[in-house]
């Protein structure tokens, strides 16, 4: 099978070698894909790019898109039917060792878990054991890792839901099925946070919850962020989580990350089709205006059966005959941003931003 | 005078679970012009599906009327149930549930055309068949009068969806959070598509959602109520309410909406509000049901009287004791001596 090799747009060196300092992870030509009964279906697609010590990563995406699957390769926790086919995902530990990640055998999987790295789930209900208390959730992880003392695991847990603006002697005592989804979601958040992990992965950590349990979870997880300094990655389709939380944007695509930069870069001169059009796709809540948007036409593609070339140019308006022969590089097209797009000089985004103050 | 094509009146619905009983609709009185855009716009618990299934006729009101055209749904004779049931069709959430997976997307189409005698054999139902698919911009319908629903999209399958509910030529649309299961970069061409819809057929939505970013954009012309556990706490035209939200949870929900825009989310001012847990519907809080979380909340009255919901001027309604305050529509005094009164009785 021909797979074309995307230009990094990382420093990193080759699989293998340690991680320099202010990387802690380094995804590498990532491709893993699903077993159906259909054939194989690719779900990620030579998945390239670091996280930086300290950085806030999103990774936007819709579905099919391949950015969960991407999460979970990380942590090894794919599901049977799935495989890393190809690629390197290394970790710089707290103390300075390069961690293999797909290389890692159960023992240390284990302990690089909620150690090193944790994952908060869309679905709190699913992430909680339904028949522990919250405050065994947290003991059960700490000793599980060795904390014998259960006095401090449990000043170190009142803490942490404290800074979720949840009241431990409340929430501690309950069972999951005891609180609201707003509140199950703040103590994954918190559970997360317990063992000091570098790096906190968070799936969709807002979707299904209610606009102002939404808003209470944003306002949470920046405050954290302030007060502990730790990394984040979090994988999401809402391009307003990304705006309010994010360091660095991802666009993800048919498996592929097809535009990343900083924050303000992609939202503000997005060089690739597919961002422009999702931006300009969400309706605004600011303005006194109604604006028409416009969808991207056509659908997302079938992972069993995707477009060659660039997968997106079906619907591209930019697409030209190259466009479905040959997979476009991630080009560097400004300071720190990079997109996958033969015709990333043309992109323009002109329509103004929200209500038209930009 | 026209009767509103579709009206409540001071319409109830409790639910009487194990553990006691829901106010899931608390008095709300609202009503839809043919032709016109109604969307109810809340959080989980507000009421806005219960409100949905009432006017669809799948759930009866505890007490209060609905009434389609004049009529009150639970008084209807058997011919005007049957001409109700036409002319009101539900487009509901999840396009992966909605649709017979054995079924292709022919015959999900033909079935109710025959069944209603709208078509004279099969012929005529292909073709009527084809005809919604266009409307629905699915193109050309060849391509998909033989698929199965998972051959589709999401997308695709809500598509589908609302050319099932075009094909016995309704009236109103219900259409219970939609959009929300829909991929971003398709979510506005479907809601284009029902704006063109309505134009061109004149068909009436009563569109309900929990997103006030849809709300602004699929019924700028029509109106939005707000629900709160229960209860209607706002109501007006479309860009008033977003553009000048008056009641303290209306503003509080704008306030909280993220935009797709660093700058400008990042600046955004936000509401604080006293508590952020929403109430348990089977204890509701005394007086307004918003008030243990409400940054205006008045002590003694707040807490000891509901508000009522009225005219506060410019054809806003809110239920809201310091909006009707500010707006000179009642005086402070007045209701707190009522509310003291009511507390010594």
């Amino acid at each position: 099978m021909l797979r074309d090799r995307v230009t990094s747009p990382t420093k990193t060196s080759p699989a293998g070698e340690r991680l320099e300092e202010g990387i802690v992870l380094a995804v590498q030509d990532l491709w893993v894909e699903y077993r159906t009964r259909a054939g194989m279906m690719q779900a990620v697609r030579g998945v390239t790019f670091d996280v930086r010590a300290g950085e806030s990563i999103a990774l936007i995406g819709e579905s099919g898109s391949g950015k969960s699957t991407l999460g979970l390769a990380l942590l090894g926790l794919l599901a049977r039917t799935a495989r890393v086919a190809q690629g390197a995902a290394r970790f710089r530990t707290k103390d300075g060792d390069t961690l293999n990640l797909l290389a890692l055998h159960n023992e240390q999987m284990r302990r690089f878990r909620w150690q090193e790295c944790a994952m908060v789930f869309q679905s709190a209900l699913n992430a909680l054991n339904p028949v522990l208390r919250v405050a065994d959730h947290f003991q059960d992880t700490a000793r599980a890792h060795g904390q014998r003392e259960d006095a401090r695991t449990r000043a170190r847990a009142a803490e942490l839901l404290r800074m979720v603006q949840l009241d431990p002697d409340r929430v501690l005592p309950a069972f999951p099925h005891e609180l609201s989804g707003g509140m199950r979601q703040r103590v994954s958040i918190a559970l997360g946070l317990l063992l000091e992990p570098q790096l906190l992965i968070l799936d969709e950590p807002t979707t299904a919850l209610d606009i102002l349990t939404q808003r209470m979870i944003i306002d949470v997880i920046r405050a954290l962020r302030q007060r502990l300094q730790f990394t984040m990655l979090f994988i999401s389709h809402d391009l307003s989580l990304a705006a309010e939380l994010a360091d660095r944007v991802a666009t993800m695509y048919a498996g592929q990350i097809v535009e990343i930069g900083p924050v303000r870069e992609v939202f503000y001169a997005p060089k690739h089709p597919y961002t422009v059009g999702l931006l300009d796709a969400v309706p605004p809540i600011a303005g006194d205006e109604f604006t028409p948007l416009t969808s991207i036409p056509g659908s997302p593609p079938n992972l069993l059966d995707i477009p060659p070339g660039c997968p997106f140019h079906p619907r591209c308006r930019y697409a030209t005959e190259i466009c479905a022969r040959q997979a476009p590089p991630l080009e560097r097209v400004a300071e720190d941003h990079y997109t996958a797009c033969f015709h990333h000089d043309q992109v323009d985004r002109n329509r103004p931003f929200a209500g038209g103050t930009q | 005078m026209n009767d509103p094509l579709l009206a409540f009146e001071s319409v109830r619905r409790e639910f009487v679970t194990r553990r006691g009983r829901i106010h899931a609709v608390d008095d709300i009185s609202l009503a839809i012009e043919q032709g016109e855009i109604l969307c109810l716009v809340g959080e989980s618990g507000s009421g806005k599906t219960t409100m949905a299934r009432m006017a669809a006729g799948l759930l009866r009101p505890t007490s209060g009327v609905v009434r389609y055209a004049g009529r009150d749904l639970s008084a209807m004779t058997k011919a005007e149930t049957k001409t109700y049931r036409r002319a009101v069709q539900i487009v509901h959430q999840d396009p992966y549930a909605s649709l017979n997976p054995v079924h292709t997307i022919g015959e999900t189409l033909r079935a109710p055309l025959l069944h209603h005698h709208l078509v004279r054999g099969r012929r005529q139902a292909d073709d009527r068949a084809a005809e919604l698919l266009s409307q629905v911009e699915l193109t050309p319908p060849e391509n998909f009068l033989t698929k199965h629903p998972h051959q589709l999209s999401g997308g695709q399958r809500q598509r589908v969806s609302i050319a099932r509910a075009l094909a016995l030529n309704p009236r109103i649309i219900i259409a219970d959070e939609a959009v929300s299961m829909v991929d971003v970069s398709i979510r506005v061409s479907l809601l284009n598509t029902m704006l063109r819809l309505r134009d061109e057929l004149g068909v009436t939505f009563l569109f309900i959602t929990h997103d006030l970013a849809v709300v602004k954009y699929f019924a700028w012309e029509g109106n939005v109520g707000v629900m709160y556990v229960g209860n209607l706490v706002e109501y007006g035209r479309t860009p008033q309410v977003i553009g000048t939200p008056l009641h303290p949870y209306t503003r509080a929900l704008i306030a909280a909406i993220p935009e797709a825009d660093p700058d400008m989310t990042q600046a955004k001012e936000k509401l604080q509000l006293r508590s952020i847990e929403i109430p348990n519907l089977l204890a509701l809080p005394t007086g307004c049901v918003f008030h243990p979380r409400c940054p205006l909340f008045v002590p003694g009255l707040c807490d000891s009287v509901a508000p009522v919901f009225m005219d506060v001027g410019e054809g806003r309604d809110v239920a809201c004791h310091v909006v009707a305050r500010e707006r000179g529509r009642i005086a402070m005094d007045d209701a707190a001596g009522c509310a003291g009164e009511r507390a010594t009785a």
